[in-house]
């Protein structure tokens, strides 16, 4: 049995002992360095780039400019509009204008330093609102990446029938992932010329698609390999260092590492979007929901990025996890002058359930209603439709999380400065209405060992060990016969990217189909009567030998452009948190004490991992709602820029729903996402708990928190 | 981010410290735990020659208590220690509070409170609670041994009344006298493992109900550690009532020179000089009333 237990992680004992090398630590021969030599201005034109100096430094290999890139200046996930080295127009501070290649690495620093470029500024538009109204664009296209729509019912008409009806707008501000590990990559030419990038990511196959856009070669002649990466949260998703080394690499001939410090981790990496969210939402006098208009403005940046998978799941979520009978939602981003904002554990999805858990909160006490009956009177459950008309026909476990935190809930007790406030949610697992499938296979090793072929990146939240006991579970075979082949796009087929909380789900399901397969091969050549896998493998294996295929997409619909009806997503994972704070009245300082976590995994198939994903998310959501704020050009490095620490951690206690999902494996659906994403709404609504102050824009740091204070 | 070349030494004795930091003049900086020392050299925001290292002088680095002469806390004595030692618990709990918040538990345990004093940050943890404690900074140079009460140690953001040749050997705070005590009171954007963004010392003394000696001072709010003098005159020499206490508190923010930057605006910082005050003189009379001798 593997399925439910609580395995040790496969990679616990090479991280634990140092072994892992992570791609900041590896070494070749001859091996050059690559530093980015950024633009520090907001919106400019390039009028001249001086690389005299840097070049007659010695120890200088070589220097780069857009000119050198052989293939295509551009990249991202949809719209390949952000150039690897900016064609004479600067969008962000922060954009990269050249390489600098040297022997070391502080040679390439302090050559990088003596770089010339020459400005003309341009006025920066700072805010999506001034970039809607603006003459000026930053695109060619205009600066309205895309607006997208979800829309059900006549809200107008409910509107009249409502017994109340509650507006307000809520904002967030920009977040950095800080993963611990900041970027790094190696890339290296063969003797054929083919190259290889090892590389901190979250994704091998989208990054070989893309290198070879880049240097104008055949997919076949890249090859990514995933180095052991330390946590992504989807700011290694797109092309980082990845380009540059590549680049570098196949123009000098020779290997050469890229990797950033923290700072420049800080100003290169997309951000989470800063969205402004205007909520109407009615209710009838017993609770029930009957309207939600709701007006979604984000600021995506620079570049595209994820920004439209963000403006959509936002539209599709705004509801949060309820039946809302009346809907009208409309979600535009708008490019600016500010970092790039790219994907972020929830894609969107936090930003929403501030505003969505706010406004359920502000029906409870218009209508006299507990917080959390006003929340089981509307929560999806079996046979409820969703916005997108999307009807839920298994495993919807949201009343069972709210049952879990119902006693917690009833027996809470203020003290002092003390508060408590919910925070629930929904969330689609995988990609938005449209195809993302999973791939993997499996083949007999001369050694008597099966070998797992996984293209999935395990960024740290487990999937290498999830993924695992699945394939055991479906095998029924001992733990050592398994041998993980992994993260190389030579050897392993796309899996996707480790995003939207998908690979438990989608590449869980092919590992089974795969293993299931398999297993039958065995049990045909007798391994149930007697036969040992070692003489099974070695008869097969080599050249030849049998391959056992595992693929997995989930069923889904594309949605209507318009009223964004359809079936975004096979399945959704629930939750509901539960946060005590305590606030200092007169400093308005806000620490969290506890948190109770329900959540609807469908199947925990290593039950530690989704309790470790629930505790991380925490620790995040109370950086989102307290501290972090990304200033561009003020927010530089760990120094100006909050995350919580260890010392801010509160006691989490955690309940696991199984409601499972019949198309996944073993029932189970994702969780790294959900972990986050009722967090800070939940210490949102605490803090009015606690002060009678409801605070509409985040982070509610001590300072804004006291302003809020002084006008009430 | 790496560090620049640079000569080490770490002389054993204090004279053979001297005499490297008097030959190398300008050149050279003192370390202690290097806990910023390190840092801003890696940052280039300081570039010495030749860095000399204090840990293998054992003379300062005890912790040592005297009855008349009070504490002695060596210059290399570690943040940890100070925070942990138990007659600095005992007699001066404040101290070893203010050691107890600096920064983290890594930097605690290499990182001094002399090198906090040294490093002269406007924010630095120790230095409230040790000039509201009367206590002097003991300096060794070419010139000799001398004593600075360390209110007028501080001269500015990192500037000191050391000497370029000079070497602070042990910070020095008196016996607490009968009826006194003392409070540290501190304030970050992240709560714990932060830079104070305002922090407050206070000592008091008290005879029966009345006030007879009150010294308070204010943290990261203005170029250097200051002292809220006329805040102290509207408490000293007084019984104290609620009323006193609140205008006692809003001197204190008045007297405070706040800027804004990344920690806090100068409009909370003013706010906030004025609660910690507050709280920082009730909880050292409530220290007092519990201390006899």
């Amino acid at each position: 049995m593997f399925v439910g237990e609580s395995l040790e992680r496969v990679d616990a004992l090479e991280k634990v002992i140092g072994k892992g090398i992570f791609a900041g630590d590896l070494r070749m021969e001859g091996m050059a360095f690559g530093v980015i030599v950024r633009a520090e201005r907001f919106h400019a034109r390039i009028a001249s780039i001086d690389a005299s100096e840097a070049i007659a430094t010695e120890g200088v290999v070589r220097v780069l400019t857009h000119k050198d890139i052989p293939g295509a200046n551009g990249y991202g996930v949809l719209k390949k509009d952000q150039p690897y080295l900016a064609a004479g127009y600067i969008r962000f501070f922060g954009e990269p204008v050249a390489m600098v290649i040297a022997q070391n690495e502080r040679i390439a620093r302090e050559a990088a330093l003596r770089m010339r470029v020459d400005y003309e500024d341009m006025e920066p538009l700072n805010d999506p609102f001034l970039a809607a109204a603006s003459t000026v664009n930053i695109h060619k296209g205009g600066n309205l990446l895309c607006r997208k729509t979800v829309i059900k019912g006549d809200t107008k008409r409910a509107e009249g029938q409502s017994h109340v009806v509650i507006e307000r707008t809520y904002s967030t501000r920009r977040v950095d992932h800080v993963f611990l590990e900041c970027e790094a990559g190696l890339a290296f030419p063969d003797q054929s010329g083919r190259i290889t990038v090892i590389s901190s990511t979250q994704n091998i196959h989208y990054k070989q698609k893309e290198v070879s856009r880049l240097l104008s070669l055949p997919e076949e002649r890249i090859r990514i390999i995933q180095a052991p990466t330390g946590g992504g949260f989807g700011g290694k998703l797109d092309v980082t260092v990845e380009g540059y080394a590549a680049l570098a690499a196949y123009l000098t001939g020779r290997p050469v590492m890229v990797r950033y410090t923290r700072e420049e981790s800080m100003l290169s990496n997309t951000k989470r979007h800063p969205l402004y969210m205007n909520y109407r939402t009615g209710a009838a006098k017993d609770g029930r929901l009957t309207f939600l208009e709701a007006k979604i403005t984000g600021d995506t940046g620079a570049y595209a990025s994820y920004g439209e998978v963000v403006a959509l799941r936002a539209a599709v979520h705004a509801t949060g996890p309820y039946q809302v009978p009346n809907v009208h939602v409309e979600s535009s981003m708008y490019f600016t002058n500010n970092p790039v904002c790219g994907a972020m554990r929830g894609f969107g999805i936090p930003q929403t359930a501030f505003a969505h858990e706010s406004q359920m909160d502000l029906l409870a006490e218009a209508l006299c209603i507990d917080p959390l009956e006003i929340r089981k009177i509307n929560a999806l459950r079996k046979g409820s439709e969703t916005a997108t008309g999307q009807v839920l026909n298994h495993s919807v476990g949201f009343y069972d999380a709210l049952k879990c935190i119902e006693p917690a809930w009833k027996e809470r007790k203020k003290t002092g400065n003390s508060g408590f406030g919910l925070g629930c949610m929904f969330y689609g697992i995988g990609n938005t209405g449209v195809p993302n499938p999973s791939a993997c296979h499996l083949t007999l090793m001369p050694e008597g060992k099966i070998g797992f072929h996984l293209g999935a990146c395990d960024i740290g939240q487990g999937s290498d060990t999830v993924l695992t006991q699945i394939l055991l579970e479906t095998l029924g075979l001992e733990k050592n016969c398994v041998l993980l082949v992994k993260g190389d796009s030579d050897t392993t087929r796309d899996a996707g990217s480790s995003s939207a909380s998908r690979q438990t789900y989608i590449t869980g399901k092919a590992v089974f189909e795969a293993g299931r397969k398999l297993r039958s091969y065995l049990e045909e050549k007798g391994i149930d009567k007697g036969r040992s896998l070692k003489d099974i493998c070695s008869e097969a294996s080599g050249e030849g030998g049998p391959i056992f295929d595992g693929f997995f997409d989930p069923p889904t619909t594309s949605l209507d452009p318009v009223t964004g009806q359809g079936i975004p997503y096979a399945t959704y994972a629930f939750a509901a948190h539960m946060t005590e704070v305590e606030v200092d009245p007169a400093t308005c300082v806000c620490r969290v004490k506890k948190v109770h976590a329900a959540h609807d995994v469908g199947r925990a198939i290593n039950p530690d991992a989704v309790r470790g994903q629930i505790f991380g998310g925490v620790a995040m959501g109370i950086g989102f709602a307290l501290m972090e704020e990304f200033i561009p050009s003020r927010s530089k490095s760990l120094y100006s820029y909050y995350i919580p620490t260890s010392m801010d951690m509160p006691a989490v206690e955690t309940y696991l729903v199984e409601d499972q999902e019949p198309t996944g494996p073993y029932g189970a659906k994702g969780v790294g996402e959900p972990a986050l994403i009722p967090q800070g709404a939940s210490i949102m609504n605490a803090i009015r708990d606690a002060t009678g102050i409801r605070g509409f824009e985040l982070p509610c740091n001590f300072e804004r928190l006291c302003l809020l204070a002084e006008k009430v | 981010m790496r560090l620049p070349h640079f000569e080490y030494a770490a002389p054993r004795s204090l004279d053979e410290a001297l005499r490297l930091l008097a030959e190398a003049g300008e050149e050279a900086r003192v370390m202690a735990g290097g806990t910023d020392l390190i840092v801003r050299m890696k940052h280039g925001l300081l570039k010495p020659g030749f860095v000399i290292s204090l840990a293998e002088i054992e003379e300062l680095r005890p912790i040592s208590f005297d009855r008349r002469k009070g504490l002695s806390i060596g210059a290399t004595a570690r943040l940890a220690e100070v925070a942990s030692h138990a007659e600095i618990k005992r007699r001066y709990p404040a101290v070893a509070s203010a050691a107890e918040k600096t920064a983290n538990v890594q930097v605690r345990n290499m990182g001094t409170v002399g090198g906090n004093i040294c490093n002269a940050a406007p924010s630095a943890d120790n230095a409230p609670t040790l000039i509201a404690m009367g206590a002097e900074a003991v300096i060794a140079g070419g010139k000799g041994k001398r004593s600075v009460p360390l209110d007028r140690f501080f001269k500015g953001p990192r500037l000191t009344a050391l000497e370029p040749d000079e070497i602070l050997t042990a910070i020095q705070v008196p016996v607490p006298p009968p009826y006194s005590g003392a409070s540290y009171q501190h304030l970050s954007a992240r709560g714990r493992v932060d830079i104070s963004a305002v922090c407050v010392g206070a000592m008091t003394v008290f005879e029966g109900s009345t006030c007879r000696e009150i010294r308070i001072a204010l943290g990261a709010v203005g170029p250097k550690p200051l002292r809220a003098l006329e805040a102290e005159n509207l408490l000293k020499g007084q019984s104290w009532t609620a009323d006193m206490i609140d205008s006692a508190g809003r001197k204190a923010a008045e007297e405070a020179r706040p800027i804004s930057d990344v920690r806090a605006s100068a409009e909370y910082r003013r706010q906030m000089v004025d609660v910690l005050t507050r709280r920082a003189v009730l909880e050292a009379r409530s220290m007092a009333g519990k201390r006899r001798r």
